[in-house]
């Protein structure tokens, strides 16, 4: 790097030294570490105070007024809701809906990830990007495809069950069938992502272990639970843990598909919120709905990172 | 006879009223040119938002206002969620169209507009109870009724259908001039009837289709429903009135109703039913003629055997949903006696016959002097098969939620809580005692303040 | 690597060649058999969607032929009609234009941030990391509301210049995490290297960093594009007028009006959308994982 330091003309001098004597102490403080440190972040500490977290706390204000909005109520909205079966029953359902769309993902992820691991490896890159291609369409409109090949009444699935001569699915005007569905489609969609960070993880694992275990005699599983899973814990728990954030507040997928029916019972937290807030013209319930999103993700976020620096440093 | 002579007095008194527009109580503002914008509803008809462009453009040349118009659709709540943000950042445009609730949703930034609506009372005579319902919040008119985008949800049947399989004919039944409708004959078209045909079509092969989730389509035919078998939900004074006999009586007609309906009904949304009709594969749906117009172009064999016409009777009479549309002005607008103005334009009985005639009659002004536009006379094949979409005869219409609050209404409309409640009855196999006490503890949520 | 030791005691060192060679090849063939299983599964939806996009109206409103193939002869007419009667080029157009802006602007903000907070750490510093990392979890349904008067107040609003404002939100706090795992991950030999050599921060950031970080910088680039092209909400709230929307809710609300879905076209439109990331990711697959798995695993 010494060379770079004379090569540096009068262009790539920073200002402070062309005016040495007026701007000192400037020229001190420009200097100071934490103050350019700071300055670094500045771009990025105004777009979220302004964009993210003043609107945020406006929300958490708008959600302590009445309906309409002339009345301060503090935490009527939050009592009112706990007492709702409604509500409880979102809660499960975006639990529900949550936990297994993530564990789906990750399984498909991870197993998709081994049998492209196991191919040639000329071969993996075409076989990865086929498998990329939901992931990539936009949600909204990829969502719309998976509603009309589920539409009620002329579902392309069921015109093959039907031709295969089994029963025919609703698959969206049965409740528990409907669950499944958006579960599926989000499950369709995520699963891409979690099979190409986990292709990547086990390329990373080194392949002496392999070898090692397989002299002791080791089989596939035991050489998957002894040395790949401990090696990938990291990236599972990371990505698990975005894809369940992500997942958690989903709107596009359960709106476009069900948007919340059969009996309420595939509403989640977003379309819930957007069903009270701007259907019903209830803003300040449909602002507490989706705040109560904010602290079950928070305590999951915790977790996980807190897993993941514990295991980094183990590692590291 | 006697709702003859009252339309003839009632055109009278239009055609007086229009030609006399100077007069009338409503006065014109003092206004300089200026600009106004209007939120309009993106309408589904190819063409008719140019319409409704054209009528616009001839009032702004004429007053030297600048008019634009955004239209914005309301496929996925789009339009309510602008309106919502626009009332809330207390800006945006100057008059924005509103369906179903939303006058009532926005009451406290909507400026009131009874002189408007005073004097297009004045011209064309009373207007649908159920607009007064929605748009006119303890005794103040905050929306103007238009024509644009409102509708009625009659019955949408297939004449071959129901003449060869039920016995039925329609278009004897409905024949396209109120005047030829025959009491003894409408009379039998009650919903137990309807029942008897449907169970039969299902035998046939070709269901009714009646949407039962949780969008408009299912939530008005419900009401309606209810309506003629007496059921109140809430009344006027915030009482729950759902544990009663005539609910009892309401959805044990509906289990035997839903069971001959395809079981995909529950996942409907409101484009669900149209699909089965322009497919071919149902006999009847209550919809506007919208799925009538979309079969004429990708299934004209289908179309030219609709026939739209009233509703089943039920013990407190022959009731049919209807969804009007409104325009409401914000009061934070900056131009209000020009946007009044414009509005008035707007409502005029000639703008309206363009409206309607733009939306191949799908359009359906909230004046029942209005009724007689020649378009639903004309339109076809079959012609005279949109004569009986506007209520005719003994037909009222009705709106899912009244008579309760409006603001309690909004809720029990929005959450479907009729429509659930049918579901958790019809295809849940849940008790029927347990359905009604699910339905009250809903209710009771409504009543919030 | 305690674990490794504890696996598997036996050792079977008879015949190990030709059953392992064996084992290989039906690994192989299950492996193939599978993976056309799951991408039958992936692929269905598009592929679906390809054959709705190239079928007539009629075909798709009658419903009588099997849905899965076209029946009655292809048809482009679909594109052709989207492609030239609607506004679906004006809606590229501003996604385009959108998408461009909004990953710039999310380049230079997360990077200059995640240098500063990965490599320099000051008073706070790590307080504001875990900050950035939680307003990642605050839902898009809950500041709409909020966002609709900022961008309202400076003149934005129905103008998708209000989405470049409004976008960087979804963008910058992911993008500003994974960075800050990718810089540190550099050995911290290089900066003292440098900062002996008397460089200043900035030239560091340039010179050393942000070549030896591309890979993370192009992952991130990735997801900000992939992010901004697909954003559903604030379009869907923030912009009305035709000439200002963007593709994802154009497609969606332009083609469905009311009660009646233009199917081919909708199908049609969602693939021409779908088209740019697919190129994108063709191109820049490999970067786009190398840098993940990097930046997430640190931080």
């Amino acid at each position: 790097m010494a060379d770079t330091v004379q090569s540096w003309g009068p262009d790539s001098i920073p200002d402070t030294a062309k005016a040495p004597v007026r701007v000192k102490g400037l020229q001190k403080f420009m200097r100071r570490h934490s103050t350019i440190a700071v300055l670094m972040c500045l771009p990025l500490i105004i777009i979220v105070a302004c964009l993210i977290v003043y609107p945020a706390f406006y929300s958490i204000y708008l959600s302590m007024l009445n309906k309409s909005q002339t009345r301060f109520v503090g935490l009527a909205n939050f009592t009112y809701l706990l007492s709702r079966d409604t509500f409880w029953m979102v809660v499960k359902q975006s639990a529900i809906f949550a936990i297994s769309a993530v564990f789906f993902k990750a399984l498909i992820g991870l197993i998709t990830a081994h049998l492209v691991n196991n191919l040639p490896v000329k071969g993996q890159r075409k076989w990865r990007g086929m498998l990329l291609v939901p992931w990539v369409i936009p949600l909204a409109l990829s969502t719309l495809g998976w509603w009309w090949l589920f539409d009620p009444t002329h579902s392309a699935f069921n015109y093959i069950l039907k031709g295969m001569g089994f029963e025919e699915i609703a698959w969206l005007s049965d409740p528990y069938w409907a669950r499944v569905s958006v579960i599926l489609v989000n499950v369709w969609y995520g699963a891409p992502f979690f099979l190409i960070m986990y292709l990547a993880a086990l390329k990373s694992v080194p392949e002496q272990l392999y070898e090692a275990a397989s002299i002791d005699g080791a089989s596939a599983w035991q050489k998957f639970i002894h040395i790949t899973l401990p090696m990938m814990h990291n990236i599972i728990a990371i990505t698990v843990l975005f894809s369940l954030i992500v997942t958690f507040a989903n709107f596009d997928v359960v709106q476009i598909m069900t948007a919340g029916g059969p009996r309420n019972m595939t509403h989640v937290f977003a379309t819930y919120s957007f069903l009270l807030g701007i259907r019903s013209g209830d803003l300040p319930l449909g602002a507490a709905t989706s705040l109560f999103m904010f602290p079950i993700l928070a305590i999951a976020a915790i977790f996980i990172l807190r897993g993941v620096r514990k295991r980094g440093r183990e590692i590291g | 006879m006697g709702t003859r002579i009252t339309r003839r007095s009632v055109l009278k008194t239009a055609a007086l009223g229009s030609a006399a527009i100077i007069s009338a109580p409503y006065v014109r503002g003092a206004y300089a040119a200026g600009k106004l914008t209007l939120g309009c509803w993106d309408h589904w008809v190819p063409g008719a938002n140019k319409t409704l462009d054209k009528i616009c453009n001839e009032w702004g040349e004429k007053n030297k206002v600048e008019v634009h118009i955004d239209y914005i659709t309301s496929q996925g709540e789009k339009d309510k969620l602008t309106a919502a943000a626009e009332a809330q950042a207390g800006t945006g445009h100057d008059i924005m169209s509103h369906r179903d609730w939303n006058i009532q949703v926005h009451q406290r930034v909507l400026e009131p507009l009874d002189d408007v609506v005073g004097q297009l009372i004045k011209q064309y005579g009373p207007i649908s109870p159920v607009a007064e319902y929605l748009a006119k919040i303890k005794g103040t008119w905050r929306g103007v009724p238009t024509a644009v985008g409102s509708q009625v949800k009659p019955c949408q049947s297939r004449f071959d259908l129901f003449k060869e399989h039920a016995g039925i004919d329609l278009q004897d039944m409905f024949p396209a001039d109120e005047a030829k409708y025959d009491k003894a004959k409408t009379d039998k078209w009650t919903w137990d009837t309807f029942l008897d045909s449907a169970q039969k079509l299902h035998k046939a092969g070709f269901p009714v289709g009646l949407p039962m989730g949780q969008t408009s389509d299912a939530v008005d035919w419900v009401g309606a429903l209810f309506n003629s078998f007496g059921v109140v939900m809430v009344d006027a004074k915030d009482n729950i009135k759902i544990n009663s006999d005539e609910t009892r009586k309401a959805l044990e007609y509906l289990k035997k109703l839903m069971a001959v309906n395809p079981p995909e009904v529950y996942a409907w949304d409101d484009a669900g039913n149209n699909r089965w009709m322009i497919s071919g594969k149902g006999s009847s749906i209550m919809n506007p003629p919208s799925s009538w117009a979309v079969a004429k172009r990708d299934n004209p064999t289908v179309a030219e055997k609709i026939w739209h016409h009233p509703m089943p009777m039920g013990p407190k009479g022959r009731f049919v949903g209807q969804l009007p549309q409104f325009y409401g002005l914000w009061a934070f607008s900056k131009n209000k006696s020009a946007a009044k103005d414009l509005l008035l334009h707007m409502s005029q009985r000639e703008s309206m016959a363009q409206l309607v005639e733009a939306s191949f009659g799908y359009d359906l002004p909230s004046f029942k002097s209005m009724y007689d536009f020649d378009t639903w006379k004309k339109v076809g094949p079959p012609v005279g098969t949109a004569y009986s979409y506007p209520p005719r005869g003994d037909e009222q219409t009705s709106m899912a939620g009244a008579p309760a609050r409006a603001e309690v209404g909004a809720q029990i409309y929005n959450q479907a809580i009729n429509t659930v409640m049918v579901s958790k009855f019809t295809q849940g196999n849940e008790k029927l005692d347990d359905v009604i006490k699910w339905a009250e503890k809903e209710l009771e949520g409504t009543l919030r303040v | 690597m305690s674990t490794v030791a504890i696996a598997a005691p036996i050792k079977s060192r008879l015949g190990i060649g030709a059953s392992l060679k064996r084992n290989r090849r039906w690994a192989l063939i299950s492996s193939y058999f599978f993976l056309i299983l799951f991408a039958i599964f992936f692929l269905m939806p598009p592929y679906y969607m390809i054959v709705t996009a190239l079928k007539s109206d009629a075909e798709v409103a009658h419903m009588a032929t099997n849905p899965w193939i076209i029946a009655n002869g292809i048809t482009f007419e679909q594109f052709y009609i989207l492609l030239f009667q609607t506004d679906f080029l004006v809606f590229f157009k501003n996604t385009v234009i959108v998408t461009l802006c909004v990953v710039a602007i999310t380049m230079v903000v997360s990077v200059l941030a995640a240098f500063s907070l990965g490599r320099m750490k000051f008073w706070g510093s790590s307080i504001l990391a875990t900050g950035i990392f939680l307003t990642y979890l605050i839902p898009d349904t809950l500041l709409f509301l909020p966002l609709f008067q900022i961008v309202k107040s400076i003149g934005l609003l129905n103008s998708y210049w209000g989405m470049v404002l409004i976008y960087p939100t979804l963008t910058v706090p992911f993008c500003t995490w994974i960075m800050i795992g990718y810089f540190q991950s550099i050995p911290k030999e290089l900066d003292e290297a440098a900062l002996i050599d008397g460089a200043g921060h900035m030239q560091m950031l340039f010179k050393i960093f942000i070549p030896v970080a591309l890979p993370g910088i192009i992952a991130a680039m990735i997801f900000a594009f992939t992010v901004s092209w697909a954003a559903f909400v604030y379009p869907m709230a923030f912009l009305y007028s035709a000439d200002q929307q963007v593709l994802t809710v154009g497609t969606v609300t332009s083609l469905i009006r009311a009660d009646v879905y233009k199917w081919g076209m909708l199908m049609a439109g969602a693939l021409l959308a779908a088209a740019p990331p697919l190129v994108i990711y063709a191109f820049l697959m490999d970067y786009y994982i190398a840098g993940l798995t990097a930046g997430a695993t640190k931080g």
